[in-house]
């Protein structure tokens, strides 16, 4: 779009929702959309899917814009940021349930029920950048998912906009539903394709009364990933992450490869666990708790990878992820027992170099039945690569069809998903 | 009802079939097809013209893509232990089952994943990993019958899902065989997806999206240890009111289940399980996990359900004592056979909190239908099952259990919850789903449906009441059938 035509957009949308919410977009935002319209509600969220829809105009709900601006090849021409669509509706923790504004992130939301003695346990990094938009289109996930599950599986209820600016919601607000197809299912992961999600409804679990961190160093990564599996096999535990010698150096540990087995509860269950635990990790490991072990998570939580070359999540049966993993040769965060990994190189001095590690991962997520993401690329290169696997060709056939019909006139956040979609 | 695609099953098609997967594959003879006129859900019966059993997924997709090309519809049918009326045949004169595609694939222990065919039993799953330290964690209380595959269409779950979630959260990778005969391998052993989470879509789908010959599924670590107590009330309300006492006090018991008097005594007159009859309720709470740390909880239990009411506290001294208490409530609705000659089952959901107010309001629906109504359910879950007693050759009886159980589906819907919380919309609750869903709502669902099965043979007339009918709830479509 010409910047003339731009502006004329922009003038339009002011007419929808007051010059006050229709913005020029942040250096990141500038790469996944090229004006920011922030909405006060569904009904303002509508009447701008029904202009977008009626004008054939490309747009995009935006959280931090941090996904989108690595996975869009250009900008959409409307960015819809839910920063002011952040209410809590209704929090009943008695219930366990909370009902919330997409615009909220998790870390508002977790402060909110921290008070409760509760948190909604999806942990991808950045809490207070991650809004529950964003969580539910992106999927990420973090350290917790070995024993929360990921947002797919605290998710019980969530409002849309959809094409034809309907108003469309999925689920309710129990724990337990089976009334109707599961809609919540369709909108997790579906990276913005399919609508703009306005409402989420989740279950949040109880925070554990303690939390403590086993912490052990290895000589090499294949004793350490050994060590892992044997753990995890063992002793139920609340998160076990392994991280290759240059993941430990930035987050401040001996830059060697390290074992993070979290284990959580009542005292006497903690205690417990550490004495597994510790016995199996050996004299390397030391123990840390308390405010220590916040800070030793919060680490793990957000590490990013940020100044690799590219960033991506490899997903394979457990089993299989320590081969896999070595294979690769790159330096990693591991989610170990639920087969999960952010792998990353910082060395790729072109294009090709980079296309080659991809294709070399990729071939060995798919030799294990698993699949590869790519999470974050080097401006230099971002442009030249798909950031999602090809599923097989049915899985993509049912997708297109999925997507053209939620999506008929194709305007939500088009051309970045699976299969160009 | 709506109008169907009505093709008649002629010689050449029978022909066909008979190439396909011959004769020890079809069922044709009425008598025979009699057992397959309904499932768990009895209130509506009508038998298909003909029942497939094939043995392989490539049978599944030969027939489906014959059934296509004809334009024919179709039923998948597990083990029929199904409470909504999944597997009745309405305008489909084909029904498939799975019963022979029960072989358990593959045991990945280190990765804890199982890939198994979709007619393999439930109950079959855990036993096949059990003496590795593994289990299958969905546990519904039909489980010595029912089948991965009808778990899968129905996401269904169980006592233990409190803790461990449904069907949905353990279901991975499925092959499904779409309605045009195409075969599409969904997920994988891997918990991220690439793409859309088309499994997702298809747990809780109701058979409507295809046929599911294969899943791959997660295992859970046995608990190394469990407590299982018995929590006696003199009345409904202090016991339900002591499950939200547990849950807001921040313990996540594996089950808390719930039996009011006329259900104990039913199990007692057919078990003798030891279950108190005197007692107004009881709630059987199970905390598992590991060892250390399991008495403190299960003291703490204690003292919270005595805090609310309860006059008597037993706990399970050994395995046995629990197997027990266990067979006794997962064999309760047996019991029920013993109340009346016919029993609906109905499966609304309420916030935890409102249970109290659901039960009171059960009550007088009792009361205002002059109609018996028991109570057995997955409490921790705010999941009821009250269960609705009548006699099929007592007309009016019959017309007040009907509208019994719809009373309660409204009560459950005004307290925020939902129609069903793992048995499924199936034929039983069509006309109930717009008291939760908008037409809009409604209408994506449809179209959702339609993505994975355009022409609509792939079990039709479920779970979506057809368009332009949604007005006509109060005539509900299954009156007209009694
Ligand atoms: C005594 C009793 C106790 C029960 N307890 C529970 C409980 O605790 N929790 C619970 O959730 N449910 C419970 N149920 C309900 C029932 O057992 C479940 O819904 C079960 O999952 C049905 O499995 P099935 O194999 O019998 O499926 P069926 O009844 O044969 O079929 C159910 C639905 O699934 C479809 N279907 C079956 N197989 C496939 C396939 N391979 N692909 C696609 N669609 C398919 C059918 O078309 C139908 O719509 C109980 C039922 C009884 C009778």
């Amino acid at each position: 779009m010409s910047e003339r035509d731009l502006s004329a957009l922009a003038r339009e949308l002011e007419a929808i929702v007051g010059a006050a919410q229709v913005r020029a977009p942040s250096a990141l935002e500038a790469r996944a959309a090229s004006i920011i319209v922030e909405p006060r509600d569904a009904n303002e969220v509508a009447e701008l899917v029904r202009k977008c829809e009626a004008d054939a105009i490309a747009l995009a709900a935006i959280g931090a814009a941090r996904t989108l601006a690595q996975i869009r090849p250009a900008p959409v021409a409307v960015g819809i940021s839910l920063a002011r669509i952040n209410r809590v509706i209704a929090y009943e923790p008695d219930d366990m349930t909370v009902i919330a504004e997409a615009g909220l992130t998790i870390g508002a939301l977790n402060r909110l029920t921290a008070a409760r003695g509760q948190r909604l346990p999806a942990d991808p990094p950045g809490p207070d950048h991650t809004t529950l938009g964003a969580l539910v289109a992106a999927a990420q996930a973090g350290p917790l998912r070995l024993s929360e599950g990921t947002v797919r599986d605290l998710l019980i209820g969530v409002r849309l906009v959809g094409h034809d600016a309907r108003p469309i919601h999925g689920g309710g607000q129990v724990v337990k539903n089976v009334a109707g197809y599961d809609l919540m299912k369709v909108m997790v992961g579906s990276f913005g394709t399919l609508g703009i999600v306005t409402e989420t409804t989740f279950k949040v679990r109880p925070t554990p009364e303690r939390y403590t961190v086993a912490i052990a160093q290895f000589p090499d990564l294949a004793a350490a990933l050994a060590a892992a599996a044997a753990l995890h096999e063992a002793v139920p535990l609340i998160h076990l992450e392994v991280v290759s010698a240059a993941v430990a150096d930035a987050l401040g540990y001996e830059a060697l490869p390290q074992v993070f087995a979290g284990v959580a509860g009542s005292a006497e269950e903690v205690a417990y666990l550490l004495t597994q635990a510790g016995a199996m990790l050996g004299s390397a490991s030391a123990i840390i708790a308390d405010a220590e072990a916040a800070t030793a998570y919060e680490g793990l939580r957000d590490f990013a990878a940020d100044d690799a070359a590219i960033v991506a999540q490899i997903a394979v049966a457990p089993a299989e992820l320590a081969a896999c993993l070595t294979r690769s040769g790159a330096e990693f965060r591991a989610h170990a027992g639920c087969g999960v990994a952010q792998i990353f190189t910082r060395d790729a001095s072109n294009a090709d170099d980079l296309g080659r590690t991809l294709a070399h991962w990729r071939e060995i997520a798919r030799g294990a039945r698993g699949n590869l993401r790519v999470l974050r690329v080097n401006d230099d290169f971002h442009h030249e690569l798909n950031f999602f696997d090809d599923p097989p060709g049915p899985a993509l056939a049912l997708m297109r069809r999925l997507k053209s019909t939620f999506d008929p006139r194709g305007v939500f956040n088009p051309g970045c998903f699976v299969g160009g979609l | 009802m709506a109008p169907t695609a009505q093709s008649t099953i002629d010689a050449r098609l029978l022909a066909e079939l008979r190439e396909l997967i011959g004769d020890d594959g079809m069922v044709l003879r009425a008598t025979e097809l009699k057992v397959y006129e309904c499932d768990g859900w009895t209130l509506e019966k009508s038998a298909p013209e003909i029942l497939l059993r094939p043995r392989t997924t490539s049978e599944v997709s030969a027939i489906l893509k014959l059934l296509h090309r004809r334009g024919i519809a179709y039923v998948p049918r597990g083990a029929g232990t199904g409470l909504s009326g999944g597997c009745l045949p309405l305008g489909a004169p084909v029904m498939i089952c799975t019963s022979r595609m029960n072989r358990i694939l593959q045991i990945d222990y280190a990765s804890r994943r199982i890939e198994v065919e979709s007619g393999v039993v439930n109950l079959h799953v855990t036993n096949a990993v059990k003496a590795r330290g593994l289990i299958y964690a969905p546990d519904p209380s039909s489980q010595v019958a029912c089948t991965i595959g009808g778990n899968i269409a129905e996401n269904s779950g169980g006592p233990h899902t409190l803790k461990y979630g449904v069907t949905t959260n353990h279901v991975l990778g499925v092959e499904i065989v779409l309605p045009d005969g195409e075969i599409a391998e969904l997920g994988g052993p891997a918990e991220e997806r690439c793409g859309y989470d088309l499994v997702g879509a298809i747990v809780g789908s109701e058979g409507t999206t295809g046929i599911v010959t294969r899943a791959t599924l997660k295992l859970t670590r046995a608990p190394a240890a469990y407590r299982t107590l018995l929590a006696i009330f003199a009345d409904v309300e202090n016991a339900t009111r002591a499950v939200s006492a547990i849950i807001a006090a921040g313990i996540i018991p594996g089950a808390i289940e719930m039996m009011d008097q006329m259900i104990i005594r039913a199990v007692e007159a057919a078990f003798h399980a030891g279950l108190p009859e005197d007692a107004g309720a009881v709630l059987i709470i199970e905390l598992d996990g590991i060892a250390a740390g399991i008495d403190g909880h299960a003291q703490k239990v204690s003292e919270l359900v005595r805090g609310a009411g309860a006059y008597e506290v037993r706990l399970a001294r050994d395995e046995a004592e629990r197997a027990t208490l266990w067979k006794a409530r997962k064999r309760a609705f047996g019991a029920v056979g013993r109340l009346a000659p016919n029993y609906a089952t109905q499966d609304g959901v309420v916030p935890r909190t409102r249970l109290p107010d659901i039960l009171r309001a059960i009550i007088a629906i009792s009361q205002r239908h002059n109609i018996r109504i028991g109570n057995v359910f997955h409490a921790g879950d705010g999941n009821i099952h009250p269960i609705v007693l009548y006699d099929e050759r007592d007309a009016s009886e019959t017309q007040r259990a009907i509208e019994a159980g719809r009373d309660i589906l409204k009560a459950c819907v005004e307290m925020g919850g939902s129609l069903t919380g793992e048995h499924g919309i199936g034929v039983e609750k069509m006309a109930e789903m717009p008291l939760i869903f908008s037409p809009e709502d409604l209408l994506v669902m449809s179209e959702l449906r339609r993505v994975f099965d355009p022409d609509q043979r792939a079990n039709p007339n479920k779970v979506i009441p057809v368009p332009g009918a949604c007005v006509e709830v109060s005539v509900p479509r299954r009156q007209v059938a009694l």
